[in-house]
């Protein structure tokens, strides 16, 4: 509308932003793609005097890494298990809320209590609960034990002497990701109830009347009318779900520590962002270079996928 | 599981209803509210659990078959928790780069978001849609490069490296320049007729009117401060630079017989959730209406 | 002070930078608006009208021509400078203030010699807020507000800076159609009042005609006709014009013109000395039939709407350009209509002549 000619005004306004963005954001793009390149790069070694040739090592490096792989493993392995549990569960979840009257509001600030809260935090909440405690472990001596509350609510159903291993030294892998697929659910759930929930309520009620006066069934006006609707916010919980997924590490340090594993068997259940860290944490910067633009790659990857199934799904 | 069809019609139709399908409809509201109660019950119950382990002896935290209550309530582990993970420190210095990297943060944003939603410079677009690009890049990338760069300005160690890479982000000058667009155009029109420069007009107008967005992200950024843990742990070597939830994780917290003491440990835990939980209790309807439009932890 | 536009011409870019198609929003238009007055833009949507409008307030740049208040070429003065007031279409009030710090809000924006003290700027928002009679409202925000109360506020504020002109894009245009009526007195009252020089625009001929002491009629950014509203109503320049002025609408026929005698269809409808022979448009305004059993005019009636002091009477004709017919007679006269034909002649004064091509006037020389 209005004729500009002091266009220096507008980037004396951007100026601060765009200072900050140039050093820490856009450096970085071009740097660590750089990084990503220059063969066994080191800042350790590079401060020594060393140089590096151009070439794909690191990333050969990355993916002949058991380390890595093993890191790959456990991401997609979380990502598979924990994005369609937590959809599923907030859809049932945002529906059923969005079909009472009494208790709404209360149960859905409930539901959203656990985006507020510090993912250490309760990740540690959550190992006190899986905990196995005491001569459980192995020490006779021992008279006070307790194999956890999870073990003891699952007693009620198993019997009295039967426990698992959760997250202990000697616990098995499936228990492992047990608890942080339990983890990462309960984590996930709120973001997603409320997304879900706001797409339900601005859904036109007139469809669900029009609905009932063709008496159409119950499950059907679900499948027919209700996903369909909320296919946008379903894709959109879904493709954040996934990115997230794959950045999946400080709930694991809530549940296990750094050492990303049981005591007995570190780095278990390590990953990609772990994998990333590590390599910086050891001056490894061109190892962790690759790293994130594989794991960029990735995202990148199942981001188009996700907008290409829902291009054909999505009915908006 | 009903929907809102038989809600919003059984008065209509109700005395018309065949007695089988009134059952049918009784049965399918006992169903929802106890699937509601009950994942209401999977999700408070992690926090119940936090808070009476939290005031347990270490023996009643022990016991074979667990109370529900405890016994005999042990405030002294929130005193020894705050020793010995060096709390009081961490919460003046979380404190401290929350509020500065807060007000640094909302004063670029505001001034960032102003220019691309009401000035005109060339390349306007393009430099936004460029912003918005990089959203999608995974953090780690720029953290590898970014480790490099506060080395290289000897900024390890100092407020400076927790509160500076972190001011501008693209997301929060995306919803505050969203924001400003909807306030009419007229509105700036007026005030240029009126000779107002447009920095008082950002002033005096557009930041009273977007006081909700900015609310939420103050409450996003500081909540970022409080959470954050892999980027303080990267940059400070000693531990009275950390941040709170450094602490939480790196603090040892053991028992005589060199066991983890998880009353103390969960008295910790209680302790760095309390803030949380008053921001939540207070300014719910802001992070609500924040968090929706983002997908972004923190 | 009067207003100048010397060959005011807007252009904007196209929007689409590859087909480089410009559009002329505002073309080459050049008048004179009188010192005191009320003038009405007119035209229908896009038209330029508002781009006229903006272009006086100084926040769209002409890309040519001159715009002059009094004898100062204010072409490159900015908007806050000029000493205008203007209101908006949807008033933009600052939704977060009160009436009174709306009131006050461009006040406190005057710098210089012109800067006021605190008391004498509260003065001074008492005293245009009582003369848009909303002295009463002052601590109430816009959202408390009617839309007929917005309104007023809007035009105190931009009355409060003393403007030497003010200018209010389609004032009524979110008002009801009750409160229009009401409003539109209220700013005849207010600019009569201040006696400032004022321009509004406006899509809907019946306000520019009500309240205008002149009215600028617009077609695709070209000036048609200015002049003050009877006149332009009984002298259209052209087609247009006839078609725009009038509710209801001129009705059109096809005409030719043979001898110095105006037919329509078969009949001579009218003498018209000294057109020469061709096709014409003929607009008959509805007040223009006199209900004539012997009248030359004739079509089928379908409908007879009473309307209290007058009939209107709705018929069809194959030489009408419309598919219908309407005419307004006198409600004593509806007695003379029966059967399914009505004739009737014409009042000469109310019949205009266009060209067939360029739909311009058409004036015989002398019409009896």
């Amino acid at each position: 509308m209005v004729d500009s000619k002091h266009q220096w005004k507008a980037w004396l306004y951007l100026a601060p932003a765009l200072v900050l963005l140039l050093v820490f954001t856009v450096w970085p793009i071009i740097n660590t793609v750089r990084l990503a390149f220059l063969e066994g790069y080191s800042g350790m070694k590079a401060a020594g005097g060393a140089t590096f040739t151009f070439g794909l090592e690191n990333f050969e490096k990355v993916i002949t890494y058991k380390k890595f792989t093993l890191t790959l493993k456990n991401t997609l392995l979380l990502c598979v298990l924990t994005v369609p549990i937590s959809t599923f569960l907030a859809l049932l979840i945002a529906v059923a809320l969005n079909s009472i009257k009494p208790l709404q509001k209360t149960l859905q600030t409930i539901f959203f209590l656990p985006y507020v809260t510090n993912s250490i935090a309760i990740g540690m909440v959550f190992a006190a609960m899986f905990n196995v405690v005491g001569s459980a472990l192995g020490t006779p001596n021992e008279n006070l034990t307790s194999v956890g509350i999870v073990n003891n609510i699952l007693q009620i159903f198993t019997g009295k002497d039967h426990y698992v291993s959760w997250i202990n030294s000697n616990s098995p892998e499936w228990a492992n990701m047990f608890v942080m697929t339990v983890y990462i659910v309960w984590n996930a759930l709120p973001f997603k109830i409320l997304v879900l929930l706001g797409g339900l309520q601005a859904i036109n009620k007139q469809y669900y009347d029009a609905a009932k006066i063709d008496s159409t069934p119950r499950w059907r006006v679900f499948t027919r009318i209700t996903v369909p609707l909320l296919s946008p916010m379903l894709a959109y919980v879904i493709i954040t779900g996934f990115i997230g997924g794959f950045k999946e590490y400080t709930s694991i340090v809530g549940v296990f520590g750094d050492k990303m594993g049981p005591p007995d068997a570190p780095g278990r259940l390590n990953t990609m962002v772990g994998f990333i860290y590590d390599s910086l944490a050891q001056n490894r910067e061109g190892l962790a270079s690759a790293a994130a633009i594989i794991l960029f790659g990735i995202i990148l990857v199942v981001t188009f996928i996700n907008l290409w199934v829902s291009k054909k799904r999505v009915h908006y | 599981m009903t929907t809102i069809a038989e809600k919003k019609l059984a008065p209509s139709g109700s005395n018309k209803l065949s007695t089988s399908s009134r059952i049918r409809r009784t049965i399918m509201g006992i169903i929802t509210y106890a699937f509601l109660l009950l994942m209401a019950l999977i999700v408070i119950f992690p926090f119940y659990w936090m808070i009476i382990s939290s005031l347990k002896t270490l023996e009643e935290y022990k016991l074979n078959v667990p109370t529900f209550w405890p016994r005999l309530i042990q405030l002294k582990n929130y005193a020894d928790a705050f020793q010995a993970a060096n709390l009081g420190r961490l919460f003046l210095n979380t404190a401290y780069v929350g509020i500065v990297s807060t007000i640094l943060s909302l004063i670029i944003t505001i001034l960032t978001a102003f220019a691309f939603a009401r000035l005109e410079f060339k390349g306007k677009n393009a430099l936004f849609g460029f912003l918005l690009a990089t959203m999608m890049i995974p953090g780690e990338l720029f953290t590898i490069t970014n480790y490099q760069t506060v080395n290289a300005f000897n900024w390890m160690d100092t407020y400076t490296v927790l509160i500076v890479p972190f001011l501008v982000s693209v997301f929060y000058i995306y919803l505050l320049r969203q924001n400003f667009l909807q306030i009419p155009n007229e509105l700036y029109l007026a005030a240029k007729v009126d000779g107002t420069s447009d920095f008082k007009y950002l002033w005096k107008v557009m930041v009273p009117l977007a006081l909700p967005t900015l609310i939420s992200i103050t409450i996003l950024k500081m909540m970022g401060a409080w959470n954050s843990y892999v980027w303080p742990r990267l940059v400070t070597k000693s531990e009275d630079m950390r941040l709170i939830t450094n602490g939480l994780r790196g603090a040892s917290m053991k028992d005589a017989t060199g066991e983890t003491h998880f009353p103390m440990q969960m008295a910790a835990v209680t302790m760095v959730s309390f803030p949380l939980f008053m921001v939540f209790v207070f300014l719910r309807k802001y992070i609500m209406s924040g968090v929706s439009r983002s997908g972004i932890k923190g | 002070m009067h207003i100048e536009l010397r060959n005011l011409t807007k252009i904007f870019p196209s929007r689409n930078k590859k087909s480089g198609e410009e559009v002329i929003a505002v073309n080459d238009f050049s008048f004179t608006i009188p010192d005191g007055q009320l003038i009405g833009l007119l035209g229908p949507s896009g038209c330029g009208k508002s781009t006229t409008l903006y272009m006086i307030s100084g926040l769209q740049k002409p890309s040519g021509g001159q715009i002059f208040f009094g004898d100062e070429d204010v072409t490159e003065v900015a908007p806050e400078d000029r000493g205008i007031g203007l209101v908006f279409q949807n008033y933009a009030l600052y939704p977060h203030l009160t009436v009174k710090q709306n009131i006050l809000f461009p006040l406190q924006n005057l710098r210089g010699k012109d800067k006021m003290t605190k008391e004498a700027m509260i003065e001074r928002a008492y005293q245009v807020a009582k003369l848009v009679q909303i002295d009463e409202l002052m601590d109430r925000k816009p959202s408390e507000l009617s839309g007929g109360q917005q309104q007023r506020v809007a035009i105190a504020r931009a009355l409060a800076k003393m403007p030497r002109v003010l200018l209010l894009d389609e004032p009524l245009s979110n008002l009801d159609a009750r409160l229009r009526l009401q409003t539109r007195e209220e700013i005849r009252r207010i600019q009569k009042e201040t006696g400032i020089t004022t321009v509004f625009v406006t899509h809907d001929q019946e306000e520019a005609m009500s309240i205008s002491d002149m009215i600028v009629v617009m077609k695709l950014g070209v000036l048609q006709q200015i002049g003050k509203p009877q006149e332009v109503y009984n002298d259209p320049a052209n087609l247009f014009v006839a078609k725009f002025l009038g509710t209801p609408p001129i009705n059109i026929f096809k005409g030719t013109v043979r001898g110095g005698k105006l037919f329509i269809g078969e009949s001579a409808v009218l003498d018209v000395p000294g057109v020469a022979d061709q096709d014409v448009h003929v607009g008959i305004r509805p007040e223009g039939f006199v209900l004539d059993a012997n009248g030359p005019l004739t079509c089928q009636l379908s409908n007879v709407e009473v309307m209290g002091r007058d009939v209107s009477i709705v018929c069809s004709s194959e030489a009408s350009e419309n598919p219908i017919i309407r005419a307004i007679i006198d409600a004593d006269d509806r007695l003379a209509i029966s059967g399914n034909t009505v004739a009737f002649s014409l009042k000469p004064h109310k019949v205009f002549l266009f060209g067939a091509q360029d739909e311009k006037r058409i004036r015989p020389s002398e019409v009896k």
